[in-house]
């Protein structure tokens, strides 16, 4: 607590902030093997994401401990570099296990676990006494039964806050296949987080029309996966048959929203007969069960637009504010924004996440 | 306003780069093929600490499906989001009007070396050496 105390007072961005999306890693392959049965002991190598590398680097340069080890690897450091100097109260911590590219649905499942138990033993547990770290439960949608047992496993814990998954997948995250996936969180209260990751790769198709080349091509078009996983969740009605069921889009863009919005409802209008679940135009879903985190924050020339976008996508109720620490993309609380009117600022920075997250 | 040395010229080889805070101000000096320069060591994107970055070449613009890398040691790239800027003027390579980093004069004088903290055991040294000079 006393430590919460010290950061509060440390802060200077002049207002408390809840980051949506920090990467904690492990010191090792071992350290997540540690945590894992045969067969899967002996067969994980970890993984990260393959081609579509980043050609500069993958992580802040600057973010490397300095008593060794990757970037993102020390919660002491985490600590010192990012969440003291701009006053994080909380982090919402998510683990990138990968393991969503995978065709065995059984290892997918083990490496998941592995994760959760490693989150929980270190992130969560040991480097946490003053509670600033939050989890993310992370399942392999491969085996949505599997994954509904996972989430059952650790929904009691109180350092997780979410449920999460990468954005490459086989299909549509408003498909009933997953529907175990989202009861699992329904009953605990627990959103699902989508985060970039996998897209493309493995068993997963790629949002863009084929393959891109490029990096700069993979990563813009990775809000492609987001947005039609946003509109499969609004047609299939699953916020309907789930009605406490929220989600939250992370790194998936931001500024898409009012015009996909627009687009869908207008559709809507037309096309409601063939989706007649649908009570409410979809615009008026978003409110109650979806938010999306800023980062990587389009930044356009002109501010102004900036702004006048925001406002479009009633910001100040659905944006939540995301670092990306220690990812190359990384936004600072700082300057990743135009100045926000205060009250928008706040909801953004903070309000948001805290009641989405009941933190 | 002024001028400070920074070190001496010998410590600073080709490729190298030392950071320093001159009045308050985190400055990177580099040497980039013999040839010095200064840098503010805050990107002007994110505030990153900009002089601690890679030092690169880069692609020069050209056909597509070719490249032509180039500029060896001239290019540093920010430690966050990896923009590129030149450093023999500050300039970011796909803006450079409109983006880029504040620059500070540098030179290479013989500096007639000033004896610190005297004690009672040493004596008064003088040593010329060339030493490299901030101006900002
Ligand atoms: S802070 Fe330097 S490129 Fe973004």
């Amino acid at each position: 607590m006393e430590q919460v105390e010290e950061m509060k007072a440390t802060r200077s961005t002049g207002r408390a902030i809840i980051d949506c999306d920090v990467h904690p890693y492990p010191k090792s392959v071992d350290e997540i093997r540690s945590y894992m049965q045969e067969p899967w002991k002996s067969r994980y190598r970890g993984s990260g994401r393959g081609f579509f590398d980043n050609p500069v680097h993958g992580m802040r340069l600057d973010a490397t401990p300095p008593n060794g080890g990757g970037a993102g690897t020390d919660p002491d450091f985490v600590r010192e570099q990012l969440l003291k100097p701009f006053g994080h109260e909380y982090a919402v911590l998510m683990p990138r296990a990968f393991c969503n590219l995978l065709p065995d649905p059984d290892y997918a499942t083990a490496i998941a676990a592995a994760y959760n138990e490693w989150l929980a033993d270190t992130w969560l547990g040991k480097h946490n006494a003053d509670g600033v770290f939050k989890g993310s439960i992370t399942i392999a949608h491969q085996d949505p039964h599997a994954a509904a047992r996972e989430i059952e496993r650790w929904a009691g814990h109180p350092h997780f806050v979410q449920v999460m998954t990468d954005s490459g997948a086989r299909a549509p995250f408003g498909q009933r296949q997953y529907y175990p996936i989202y009861e699992a969180c329904e009953k605990h209260g627990l959103p699902f987080a989508i985060h970039p990751g996998t897209d493309g790769m493995g068993i997963n198709v790629q949002p863009s029309p084929g393959y891109p080349t490029h990096y700069i091509e993979w990563h813009t078009c990775l809000s492609l996966a987001f947005q039609a996983h946003l509109v499969s969740f609004l047609t299939e009605g699953v916020f309907e048959r789930f009605p406490g069921f929220k989600i939250v889009l992370v790194e998936g863009g931001v500024s898409w929203l009012p015009g996909l919005m627009w687009r869908l409802d207008q559709e809507y209008k037309a096309l409601r007969y063939e989706v007649p679940w649908m009570t409410k135009r979809p615009s008026e879903y978003l409110r109650d069960h979806v938010r999306i985190s800023s980062q990587p924050l389009e930044r356009p020339d002109d501010d102004g637009h900036l702004l006048q976008m925001l406002t479009m996508m009633d910001a100040e109720h659905i944006l939540m504010f995301a670092s990306d620490y220690p990812h190359w993309d990384f936004d600072s609380p700082k300057h990743a924004f135009p100045k926000l009117p205060d009250a928008m600022a706040r909801r953004i920075f903070y309000e948001n996440a805290k009641e989405f997250y009941k933190l | 306003m002024g001028r400070h040395v920074v070190g001496n010229a010998a410590e600073l080889p080709p490729g190298s780069r030392k950071i320093v805070t001159l009045e308050n101000r985190s400055i990177g000096v580099f040497n980039v093929n013999g040839a010095y320069y200064a840098l503010k060591n805050s990107c002007p994107h994110q505030a990153a600490p900009l002089c601690a970055g890679p030092i690169k070449g880069t692609n020069l613009p050209s056909k597509p499906g070719e490249y032509r890398y180039a500029r060896e040691g001239e290019i540093i790239r920010c430690p966050w989001h990896g923009w590129e800027f030149d450093l023999t003027n500050g300039k970011s390579l796909f803006d450079p009007h409109k983006c880029l980093v504040k620059t500070y004069e540098v030179a290479v004088e013989e500096v007639r070396e000033e004896q610190e903290e005297p004690s009672v055991e040493t004596y008064r040294v003088q040593i010329e050496a060339n030493k490299v000079v901030v101006y900002i």
